[in-house]
């Protein structure tokens, strides 16, 4: 009797988690091995791939212009928009984390350009940087400010590709925010009896209890940043002179406008490759900053 | 559960607390102020960029150039949005759209809240291992299957269709899991072997008893899901080439090639694909609030 339940409960079991095992099986893993694979293959996409060894990379790493500008705009742009997001993103939570009368309207409004579609937003933005009639212009124009560049610029399409992130910071913000709440009110209360200053309880108290949130958002807006596509096909189209070519967009380009199928997987393993060993430095070094509440209440 | 790991440092500060609790005591301390003044410049950088959308839309296109610019359009041109959406065919696009972003929104939460019930309430072998590949899954980057998947998809004929796009919905989505899993163990386990007494199935006991108790987590995958199929940009731009297959986004983006001159129009047609976002969000933010808050409650623990 008791086995038979039991034998019911594991077939049970399987069949809730089968689409999850059809979907690891043919949508992450065959895609995985297969291009571990293509990598090694010069391949058009419709012909038969031909194995080539490394001579992908090695075209990749030496031959290849377009390459290392890639690297550096793909590098440039993590460091600008991660930490740039993950601190706007948890000052504006901790600035709206207090009630306050009207305090919900602040965090609607924070809130609302996250909801505009990716390209619905991007779109407005290549407006707002036109030279001419563009909103960011005219308004440095009516300040009686120089005009900028924005996405014409060498050297600032890239920080104007930072900035419609950070238009978006509320999607980071609200998840702060919602972390903010969550923590426990009774350390607050313990540390005014205790008549801890303001800034203590944000340093001790604050602080710590988020880290854990904080350390989430940090590899996930590493692994996204690395990743980012749309900004560059709708805005720049990689341009001015590479400044903005980041790597995810010359796949994009080399696989589906080049038809270099196996030379763009084996980019897509080299970007893989640096996510993993950034991903793997971020955690080593953060892990210990993390706080973790102790595990027993489970 | 580890209480106040600081306290030893917290008490040598009474000195400063007891200075600035004055200040808490009144309404509004001094410190409100100055949030509120940081807060309202940071809203009007927020808030520019569309206000400054929603005037160009009603503008003529005359008026979208002149030099100086005037901020309020001297005569509402509402007719740009019947213009604007004709312009990007809106009605066929929106249809194909929200006929893609239903089903792949019906698709994802169906069946991640099966594979959450699943791993989380019910006890096989292999259970443990499944989820921590699926929750590893989320780290890889999306497109490392990209292309073997578009050489699989093209030879099983999906070339310019929406299967691509539709069909890997229904097979889970590992963040959706995750959330119902974290969700579920915030419910007592007694309900479900209350009703399995009473000669529940699983699937009575998912949908009867479990389903009503987690709706604030459905409901924040139902938005999440939207969103994200309302957003999907790479994947219609790799698989569908027929402009009357087109979804908005793609429909939006080679707008702004062709009419890159109709300002105006462009941007009523923007206002209108942005619409039903916005109301997705206001109708469903107490839930979804609640259901962020669920999730980092128990990520915190």
């Amino acid at each position: 009797m008791g086995k038979k339940r039991k034998l019911r409960e594991w077939r049970n079991g399987y069949l809730f988690i089968l689409p999850s095992i059809i979907g690891f099986s043919v949508f992450v893993a065959y895609p995985m091995l297969s291009s571990l694979y293509y990598a090694l293959t010069e391949w058009g996409g419709y012909d038969k791939p031909r194995f080539v060894g490394f001579a992908n990379f090695k075209y990749l790493f030496t031959v290849d212009p377009a390459f290392w500008p890639s690297i550096r705009a793909t590098f440039y742009f993590v460091l600008m928009s991660v930490p740039s997001s993950l601190i706007l993103g948890l000052a504006l939570a901790m600035l709206l984390n207090k009630g306050l009368p009207g305090i919900k309207w602040f965090r609607t409004i924070y809130y609302l350009p996250t909801i505009v579609p990716s390209i619905a937003a991007l779109t407005l933005w290549l407006f707002i940087y036109e030279p001419q009639y563009g909103l960011a212009n005219s308004l440095l124009r009516a300040l009686g400010l120089p005009e900028g560049t924005w996405l014409t610029g060498e050297t600032t399409a890239l920080p104007s590709l930072v900035i419609i992130g950070l238009w978006q910071v509320g999607s980071g913000m609200i998840i702060f925010l919602s972390g903010l709440q969550s923590v426990p009110k009774d350390l607050y209360e313990a540390a005014e009896v205790d008549g801890a200053a303001k800034w203590r309880t944000t340093l001790n108290i604050t602080i710590p209890m988020i880290t854990p949130i904080l350390f989430l958002q940090l590899i996930v807006g590493i692994i996204g940043a690395f990743q980012a596509f749309n900004q560059v096909q709708v805005l720049t189209g990689g341009g001015p002179n590479f400044a903005t070519s980041l790597l995810n967009f010359k796949i994009y380009n080399d696989a589906f406008n080049n038809t270099m199928f196996g030379y763009a997987i084996s980019e897509v393993w080299v970007l893989f490759v640096i996510i993993m060993v950034f991903t793997a430095i971020t955690y080593r070094y953060s892990n210990r900053l993390v706080y973790y509440e102790s595990d027993n209440s489970r | 559960m580890t209480m106040i790991r600081h306290d030893a440092s917290v008490r040598t500060s009474a000195q400063q607390g007891a200075a600035s609790k004055k200040h808490r005591n009144a309404r509004l301390s001094g410190w409100d102020v100055v949030r509120y003044v940081i807060l309202s410049i940071g809203a009007v950088g927020m808030l520019f960029p569309l206000l400054w959308m929603v005037t160009i839309a009603l503008k003529s296109n005359n008026e979208v150039f002149a030099i100086p610019p005037e901020w309020i359009p001297k005569e509402m041109q509402w007719s740009n949005f019947v213009t604007g959406t004709r312009e990007i065919h809106f009605w066929r696009t929106f249809g194909n759209s929200l006929f893609i972003a239903v089903l792949c929104t019906a698709g994802q939460v169906i069946s991640s809240v099966l594979v959450g019930y699943g791993l989380g309430r019910l006890s096989f072998p292999g259970r443990k291992l499944w989820f921590s590949l699926f929750v590893g899954s989320l780290m890889l980057p999306g497109f490392v299957g990209m292309i073997p998947l578009y050489h699989l998809y093209t030879g099983l004929g999906w070339y310019d269709t929406w299967l691509p796009i539709i069909v890997p919905a229904f097979f889970g989505n590992a963040t959706f899991s995750f959330l119902f899993v974290q969700y579920l163990k915030t419910i007592s386990v007694s309900f479900d072997e209350a009703a399995k007494i009473d000669g529940a199935s699983d699937w009575t006991v998912l949908v009867r008893v479990l389903a009503p108790m987690t709706a604030p987590v459905i409901v924040t995958m139902v938005i999440f899901a939207f969103q994200g199929s309302w957003n999907q940009y790479l994947e219609p731009l790799i698989y569908i080439i027929s402009p009357e297959k087109w979804t908005l986004s793609l429909a939006m983006a080679s707008y702004k090639g062709t009419y890159s001159t109709a300002w105006n129009l462009f941007m009523a047609a923007d206002l209108i694909y942005i619409l039903p976002m916005l109301l997705l969000f206001f109708f469903g933010q107490k839930y979804f609030m609640q259901g962020l808050g669920s999730m980092n409650a128990s990520s915190l623990k």
